[in-house]
């Protein structure tokens, strides 16, 4: 039985779908990556998850309890870990009262093991914390009482990247013991590294399920080469570059090629400097998936063909 | 399930200390006036006006039952008193859905009905700070001025304003779960529970405004009628508490609904 079943979810507000129609399943002891652009819809479907608002059509089964049912979805939470985007902690409290309190609800097993993972500072009141340590603070009370399924909302955000790595091997490990992870994230990389199935959101509609080795080969790169001189835009691109821009000696493209071939074929250039960062996913998402891609139902059940309609779009959709 | 009562009773202690300390200090002022007002009770009542003494109920002004029936309790529990309850419960709900708060509450295995229930049983606490500060407060002041006032009278005055009190609370809660700004929901349920004691107020000037008045909540709480006549109105009280119930069940009803 999938950790998560999603069936026609849709939410509306008026006449915008922040949800339509949105269809697949998580299974038990995978990373589940749900990416998409900021404003896709992700957050949406999280806090529909969760009985925080209602669906207009469709439903959802959260640990077998339908999100419609709620206090059979009440009942499930005691076994469900939740880190929301936004962290509403109350803020005169220190951290280790805030914990205390929520220990009180729903236990606090394994709470020394993960402070030693992750140190907020417990005896300061939270409206002294950086954006570091609330989230750190949220990763140790979505995981203290050892629940079978967590749903995380932009885990990573605010973290450094020491802290961002600790994060990542944590989920690995809690994935190899059996626990069930769902994370939204609008960072392509961070889906990549760490989780196994990977679900595309844009504008409110699932646009594929992938195998996260499918999404490996689907990578990009924002790119900024300063020359010194002008170059000709038609002298210098290439297949692999997307939104390519030049203004006089700047070059500013999204590259979806590998990162060997692009710092070969850049040696060719008479280059000052090079800024190779994280892509805006909506660039990337445009090339790969195309602008009105979406997701068959039926192979969005499957998980498995969704990859298949994937690699068409790839065909159709690529710019 | 208690986690969220007793967190909600820690927050409300601070704010319920603070304004049985400011109705300290109104106590002593109003005291000091006492026996300049009781020389002149007289010529009081009849200089004021009458919409101000429609207003707090004025009798027996020179007594010190009538004092405090007419005057202190008037302004500092029915006024002052029901303004904070209502002001507190409109914050309730309303902050922590905003602050998502409510978020992170919602994600234990927590329903929203005992959420509702919960927040509201905290108001325990101003119940309980404010009721035993101005007891002690009229108690010292009653002595100081060498007066008595019968204690029977008095506990059944405050045990008679809870309803009342939990009645503003009421008003409050039901705009908590109404709108989405907690400054609105706490400047409305302000005004309108001072909006209310006017117009029971004013109600009393004219006979045919007297249905109206039936409609404000503090019409069904007497200080002067308990301390100055020793009637106790269980049935209005009955009315007050039936009516905070109903309240309750709305805002419980409403926000087990909502989109949070």
């Amino acid at each position: 039985m999938p950790v998560i079943r999603i069936d026609d979810l849709t939410k509306r507000y008026g006449d915008v779908a922040a949800n339509d129609h949105v269809t697949f399943d998580v299974e038990a002891g995978e990373i589940f990556g749900y990416l998409g652009p900021n404003g896709a819809g992700k957050t949406t479907t999280i806090r529909l998850l969760l009985g925080l608002i209602k669906p207009t059509s469709g439903t959802a089964e959260v640990l077998g309890a339908d999100i419609r049912d709620r206090r059979a979805l009440t009942e499930v939470k005691s076994d469900v870990g939740y880190l929301p985007d936004t962290l509403g902690f109350e803020e005169r409290l220190t951290g280790r009262r805030v914990l205390d309190h929520f220990a009180r609800m729903r236990g606090d097993e394994r709470r020394e093991e993960l402070l030693e993972l992750f140190r907020p500072p417990l005896d300061k009141p939270i409206e002294t914390y950086s954006s570091g340590n609330r989230r750190m603070l949220g990763i140790v009370q979505a995981f203290m009482h050892d629940p079978q399924l967590v749903i995380m909302d932009e885990p990573t955000s605010g973290l450094d990247p020491l802290k961002q790595d600790r994060l990542h091997l944590f989920l690995e490990k809690e994935r190899d013991a059996g626990k069930t992870i769902f994370l939204s994230s609008h960072v392509l990389s961070e889906v990549q590294r760490v989780c196994d199935r990977v679900g595309i959101i844009r504008d409110g509609e699932l646009v594929a399920l992938e195998e996260i080795e499918t999404l490996l080969g689907r990578s990009g790169k924002r790119v900024w080469v300063h020359l010194a001189e002008p170059v000709d835009e038609e002298r210098f691109r290439t297949d692999e570059m997307i939104d390519l821009e030049v203004t006089d000696a700047t070059v500013q493209f999204t590259y979806t090629g590998e990162a060997k071939t692009l710092l070969e074929y850049l040696v060719g250039f008479d280059v000052v400097d090079v800024e190779i960062g994280e892509p805006q996913l909506d660039d990337i998402f445009k090339h790969y998936y195309g602008d009105d891609a979406t997701v068959d139902e039926e192979s969005a059940v499957t998980g498995k063909d969704a990859v298949s309609t994937g690699e068409d779009r790839v065909r159709t959709g690529g710019g | 399930m208690t986690a969220i009562l007793r967190n909600e009773s820690g927050k409300l202690i601070r704010s319920s200390l603070l304004l049985t300390g400011l109705f300290g200090l109104i106590s002593v002022f109003l005291f000091a006036a006492f026996p300049g007002f009781a020389d002149q009770a007289e010529v009081v009542e009849e200089a004021f006006p009458p919409v101000l003494a429609g207003l707090f109920g004025f009798e027996e002004l020179h007594t010190i039952e009538g004092f405090v029936g007419g005057y202190l309790f008037p302004l500092l529990w029915i006024l002052f008193g029901g303004m904070y309850f209502a002001y507190v419960a409109a914050g309730l709900i309303v902050g922590d859905v905003r602050t998502r708060k409510m978020d992170l509450t919602l994600s234990n295995p927590v329903s929203r009905e005992s959420v509702v229930l919960q927040k509201v049983a905290a108001l325990w606490v101003p119940l309980v700070v404010l009721n035993a500060g101005l007891i002690l407060f009229v108690l010292a002041g009653v002595t100081v001025l060498g007066e008595s006032i019968d204690p029977i009278a008095l506990g059944m005055t405050h045990l008679l304003s809870v309803p009342y009190l939990l009645v503003c609370a009421g008003i409050g809660l039901v705009l908590s779960v109404v709108l989405d700004r907690e400054e609105t929901a706490q400047a409305t349920a302000l005004g309108l529970v001072f909006v209310l004691w006017l117009i029971d107020g004013l109600s009393h000037l004219d006979p045919a405004l007297e249905w109206i008045r039936d409609l404000t909540p503090s019409r069904y709480f007497d200080p002067t009628a308990i301390l100055v006549h020793e009637e106790y109105a269980l049935a209005d009280a009955g009315i007050l508490l039936v009516t905070f119930l109903a309240l309750v069940a709305v805002a419980t009803v409403i926000f087990v609904r909502r989109d949070i």
